[in-house]
């Protein structure tokens, strides 16, 4: 009987302790996500949602399937795969390449690498968009330059709907990479020293460590680097936003822009915007899951 | 208790009641209004406006206190939207005819102005109190507003052996010469994909097809994909086939355009009148985009005449912003009438003198003047004289429908799309439209 008291007491004081953090979670978490998931369903057409004049109903997948339809919602998604493409595939090997070169002392000034590499990712988003939107403006820096190697030279980088999104992904190369260099510069450091020099001793080129001792021993922090650019190339928004707006004619937008100017801009459509947030959060799930397979299948060779 | 103690007891009660009766019954009730505010702080008039509108409406009114949120741009508008979602829309709010206000028009969430305006609506031009986007007048315009203007580098166009084109041919001419003198022909900050309709293609169709035309569109009696809007659409697009625009206007930001026209990157700059205001001198340091004196030399007109057009030398105009007030307060109470009291005050003749010398807006009021105008301020005053206006599409069409039509333009800018390609979409977004 006193035992069963006091598993009751128990349960009671660790009830008591995880509350607040439950009932936060459920404010500022799970509330919004069900709601949001309602709202996907629903026809609300702006004014007051709870006790408006206004009756809201449900509707079923309408919203999803207009998204479907529209031509902006695949453009949107085309870009975000770029931006996924570059961060996997751009920003984490050069961040590789950079951390390695210093951390081989290939290169001298160390510190002062370090921090000019590092410096970008210190600076607000929105700076940078509108500094690089400044440089690549028609009447900007960039086409000084160009201007100076070839007189009369046009600018039409970001007015060229084919073109619109490579200086995005520029930029975010350079602004994203510090990042990865740093995950990268910390984990190389951890590496004994003494395991690359016994494979020196052994007769290992340079190539032959960074490809048998060096990669495997990083292979679950490019894995973790991964998951890091996918989810933060889903939630691309800041720079783009600051940077070109999703324009021009929407040729430089992502689906968190789309979402943003369908909920916002012109005829503000909530419901079709959360319609785009739900499948932003299940193409994360996808992606995640698929970069846990790859996890699975070439990653844990830390040991 | 002895008599002595009951009486002192008396005594501190009475102090206590009259202590108390300043804070209660006998002093005047203080109303407190929440407003949400339209306010660029980087504007040149963004100090006076403080000073001389909202300060001073609280120092002449100690009877209102006032709770002011002042946001700018997109904050103000998701702002709005949240309000209303959440059914707390502010007392009094700065509001557009239609456009980014139409929830709260649509919705009914602001009160009809009329009554409480009664005869006083004498004091206004007729167009600044047309019918808005709900179908009444959901808020007091403080100005009246066009939304196509040229702005036009005399001198520049002097330098150049040019003179003020009077035809579309003219306008064409000038291409090449321009072009060897390394200059752009017509500056427009089209980043954003609703400019472009608003500044120049409202105009365009106004000329082409007419007011009465885009009645029609809008009751569903002719189509958009009818000769009179697609040839309003390909003459946009001869446009840059011309050379007149080039496709970079498509990546200049709005914010960035007169800064680029000051400093001479060419003779003309198409945007709404309100932007003759960055021009203007700013009195907290004196500092002007174009100098007074330069001033002189800046012409305000609108675009030359178009071969076929069916009314010539007009803008697109619209009823200005202004103030609406929530339609929640309670008929008759004291919200109410000191919410009428403020917006009397934000759309009075003082006010809107001030905003006409700032370069905010131009008065909706008859008969406002001041002799502290810059050249250029002037000259915009002088413009309304001159001009009449046809319709602002987005401020007459639904928004569902302005989307297409305003990336459309972009797409036709770009290359991306035909005339025919957007009407088609147009009219496609207008029948899911009706059908609601």
């Amino acid at each position: 009987m006193k035992q069963y008291q006091a598993k009751k007491e128990e349960r009671r004081a660790y009830l008591f302790l995880v509350l607040p953090a439950v009932l936060l979670y459920f404010a500022v978490m799970a509330f919004p996500m069900v709601f949001s998931i309602w709202m996907s369903v629903s026809d609300y057409s702006g004014g007051q949602i709870f006790g408006g004049s206004t009756p809201i109903n449900f509707i079923g997948f309408n919203n999803y399937a207009r998204m479907w339809k529209d031509q902006y919602f695949w453009i949107s998604l085309k870009n975000n795969l770029y931006i996924v493409l570059i961060s996997v595939f751009g920003q984490i090997p050069l961040g590789f390449v950079l951390a390695y070169a210093l951390h081989r002392n290939q290169v001298r000034n160390k510190g002062f690498f370090q921090t000019v590499i590092y410096l970008p990712c210190v600076i607000s988003s929105v700076i940078v968009g509108i500094l690089w939107q400044t440089i690549f403006s028609p009447y900007g820096p960039f086409t000084e330059l160009m201007r100076h190697f070839k007189p009369g030279w046009e600018n039409s980088l970001l007015s060229n709907p084919r073109t619109a999104i490579i200086p995005v992904l520029l930029v975010m190369l350079w602004y994203y990479t510090g990042t990865y260099f740093i995950i990268f510069l910390a984990n190389l450091q951890k590496i004994n020293p003494e395991v690359i020099e016994a494979a020196k001793i052994d007769g290992a080129s340079e190539w032959q460590s960074l490809r048998y001792v060096i990669l495997p021993a990083l292979s679950g922090v490019i894995v973790t680097s991964s998951i890091l650019a996918i989810s933060g190339s889903l939630k691309s928004f800041g720079l783009i936003f600051a940077m070109t707006g999703g324009n021009p004619a929407r040729r430089t937008s992502v689906l968190a822009l789309y979402m943003y100017d369908t909920a916002f801009r012109g005829a503000p459509n909530y419901p079709m915007a959360n319609a785009v947030s739900t499948f932003m959060v299940v193409f994360s799930f996808l992606l995640i899951i698929i970069t846990k397979l790859a996890e699975k299948r070439f990653g844990g060779r830390e040991e | 208790m002895t008599f002595r103690k009951s009486k002192m007891l008396m005594v501190l009660l009475v102090v206590l009641v009259i202590s108390l009766l300043p804070m209660g019954t006998l002093a005047a009730k203080k109303v407190t209004l929440r407003v949400l505010n339209y306010f660029d702080a980087s504007s040149p008039g963004a100090s006076r406006e403080l000073t001389e509108v909202w300060e001073a409406f609280e120092k002449n009114n100690p009877d209102i206190k006032i709770v002011r949120e002042d946001l700018f741009g997109e904050p103000f508008h998701h702002k709005t939207e949240s309000y209303a979602a959440a059914g707390r829309l502010p007392d009094v709010i700065y509001m557009w005819p239609g456009g980014r206000s139409t929830t709260l028009h649509t919705k009914k969430l602001v009160k009809d102005l009329t009554p409480f305006l009664g005869e006083k609506r004498n004091e206004f031009s007729e167009a600044a109190l047309r019918p808005q986007a709900g179908g009444y007048l959901g808020e007091l315009p403080i100005g009246l507003t066009a939304t196509h203007v040229m702005f036009v580098n005399t001198e520049l166009l002097e330098e150049l052996n040019l003179k003020m084109p009077k035809t579309y041919q003219d306008l064409k001419d000038m291409v090449a010469p321009l072009k060897a003198a390394g200059k752009d022909v017509v500056l427009v900050g089209a980043q954003d994909d609703w400019v472009m309709q608003s500044v120049l293609f409202s105009m365009i169709s106004g000329r082409i097809a007419g007011d009465a035309k885009v009645d029609q569109f809008i009751a569903g009696k002719v189509k958009f994909t009818d000769k009179e809007f697609v040839d309003a659409l390909k003459f946009y697009q001869q446009l840059f086939t011309d050379g007149v625009l080039n496709r970079n206007v498509m990546q200049t930001p709005y914010g960035e355009v007169a800064a680029l026209f000051a400093a001479g990157k060419a003779p003309f700059m198409i945007d709404g009148d309100w932007k003759a205001g960055a021009f203007l001198t700013d009195p907290t340091t004196g500092q002007a985009l174009i100098s007074p004196e330069k001033q002189k030399k800046i012409v305000i007109t609108v675009f030359p005449a178009i071969s076929g057009e069916v009314v010539s030398g007009t803008t697109s105009s619209v009823p200005g912003v202004g103030f609406g007030m929530s339609a929640k307060l309670k008929a008759g109470s004291a919200e109410e009438k000191a919410a009428w009291r403020l917006i009397e005050w934000l759309t009075s003749e003082e006010v809107q003198k001030l905003r006409m010398e700032t370069g905010a807006a131009f008065p909706s009021r008859k008969g406002v003047t001041s002799d502290q105008l810059e050249p250029l301020a002037q000259e915009r005053g002088l413009f309304y004289g001159r001009v009449n206006g046809t319709y602002v599409l987005d401020d007459q069409i639904a928004t569902d429908i302005c989307i297409p039509i305003n990336i459309g333009l972009q797409e036709i800018g770009l290359g991306l799309a035909t005339p025919e390609q957007v009407a088609k979409r147009v009219q496609a977004a207008y029948d899911t439209w009706a059908k609601k």
